[in-house]
């Protein structure tokens, strides 16, 4: 059985769904900033151990990392208003991903600190800066590109994981294409439409940001 | 000890009978689809055969680039639309959905584990007159597996985490079954345990996962010894 794809679906929907998509893209666009400073502060802190807060980090990262997101996301919304804490949808949005996102990549730029060999930071110390210049200029630039493969996979899932928002009903791509598909009962069309999409956001970041990778690999590495 | 309040013990018994093992059955079937799809369309993308690995690629890239919860959508919603012997209950359509997704990934990883075996494996278990199937079924694959334990672990977390995905489509899994628990009491008492009732599904969620990372860690460790 062949069923016709409507194309007329397409002009009629396409003002919601590219309201939909930039909301996608918002979100994640904070969130992917937000998960990347989390990550580079608290993976330091990892790293090199830093009493109390590397410990937290830890707690953090295993929590959040051993749950699924989705009960983070029913967490956040239904169920801290109970304590009296009370976000509105789209900061439940962009916060839900980042916390998801930051606790990632904190594994991911601890991993990526600590394969930077001690004999650089030793040599920067030796010259004379301070831990903090070391840090900055010796084990970040270092260590975070060791980091960027596995941090923009992280990436990638943040940005697939706010279709998940859509247990909230903040308005994204998914959201969107569902109320389409309840408006106008256009199953197969809100649905391919909402895969294509997808399909083309996930494979032009991810082949863009390879071709961003290859240019800040590390020289010495073959 | 202090005595329970008395609306937690039909709600535990609920989520613990019905919740968990839904959460459960689906892990389980989604998990053994996800291995035996994978490891057969893995091993099938070492063969240089154009066409066949340019579906099977496409078959990676697509499950592996889509949301899992489009996937489930799509599965649930679109594909009874177009031919209505494609009808699946939510259970079955969240299972097929997670091993959509998950045999990509396994796809993946046994790819890179059957290219790491040496080819003298493949040419000495050929001198010994295996056909290529034998040749990977009793030689190659069960050197690759070693490789292979890891990721399928790792997996395995993500798909007891992922299966909460079956929750937008109403399958009572242990999130789905802590919904209807709080929506029951709010209508019932008045009361909201919102709180409590997803407090527990994340720490019995935390209980499941954070030993199975633990192992997956360890065997990634042992691997690189």
């Amino acid at each position: 059985m062949v069923v016709a794809f409507d194309w007329s679906f397409i002009t009629e929907n396409w003002r919601e769904l590219v309201e939909g998509l930039l909301r996608t893209i918002e979100v994640s666009a904070i969130a992917i900033a937000g998960a990347f400073v989390i990550g580079a502060v608290l993976g330091a802190a990892r790293a090199h151990r830093v009493p109390v807060v590397s410990q937290l980090a830890g707690v953090y990262v295993e929590v959040i990392r051993n749950t699924p997101i989705l009960v983070q996301i029913f967490m956040l919304f239904y169920a801290l208003p109970q304590i009296g804490i009370r976000f509105d949808a789209f900061t439940v949005a962009w916060l839900a991903v980042m916390v998801w996102g930051g606790a990632f990549n904190t594994e991911n730029f601890r991993a990526g600190f600590e394969a930077v060999p001690y004999r650089y930071r030793e040599a920067g110390l030796a010259l004379g800066l301070s831990r903090m210049r070391t840090f900055l200029n010796v084990t970040l630039p270092i260590g975070g590109r060791i980091a960027l493969p596995s941090s923009i996979n992280t990436y990638i899932s943040v940005l697939k994981n706010t279709s998940l928002l859509y247990v909230i009903s903040y308005p994204e791509l998914t959201t969107t294409a569902f109320h389409i598909n309840n408006l106008t009962l256009q199953t197969v069309e809100s649905f391919t439409v909402l895969a294509v999409i997808y399909l083309a956001l996930v494979w032009t970041l991810s082949a863009s940001i390879r071709r961003v990778e290859s240019h800040l690999r590390i020289p010495e590495e073959r | 000890m202090p005595e329970l309040p008395e609306w937690v013990e039909p709600v535990a018994r609920y989520m613990f009978e019905v919740g968990l093992k839904g959460t459960l059955r689906i892990a389980a079937f989604s998990m053994a689809g996800s291995a035996v799809i994978g490891i057969v369309l893995g091993t099938l993308l070492t063969i240089k055969f154009l066409p066949m690995r340019a579906a099977i690629r496409l078959y990676i890239e697509v499950w592996r680039g889509l949301p899992i919860i489009v996937t489930i959508f799509i599965v649930f919603f679109a594909l009874p639309a177009v031919a209505t012997q494609f009808e699946f209950d939510a259970f079955t359509a969240a299972t097929i959905g997670l091993t959509l997704w998950g045999s990509a990934q396994v796809a993946e990883a046994t790819r890179g584990a059957v290219e790491s075996i040496p080819r003298e494996q493949h040419e000495a278990a050929a001198a010994l007159g295996f056909g290529w199937s034998g040749r990977h079924a009793f030689v190659i694959l069960p050197q690759a597996f070693r490789r292979l334990l890891p990721p399928l672990v790792s997996l395995l977390v993500n798909i007891l985490q992922n299966s909460t995905i079956a929750q937008v489509i109403g399958a009572a899994e242990l999130l789905e079954t802590g919904e209807r628990s709080v929506e029951r009491l709010t209508i019932q008492t008045f009361e909201i345990h919102a709180f409590e009732i997803y407090g527990a599904v994340m720490v019995v969620f935390f209980l499941m996962s954070f030993p199975l990372t633990r192992l997956a860690a360890y065997l990634e460790r042992r691997l690189v010894q």
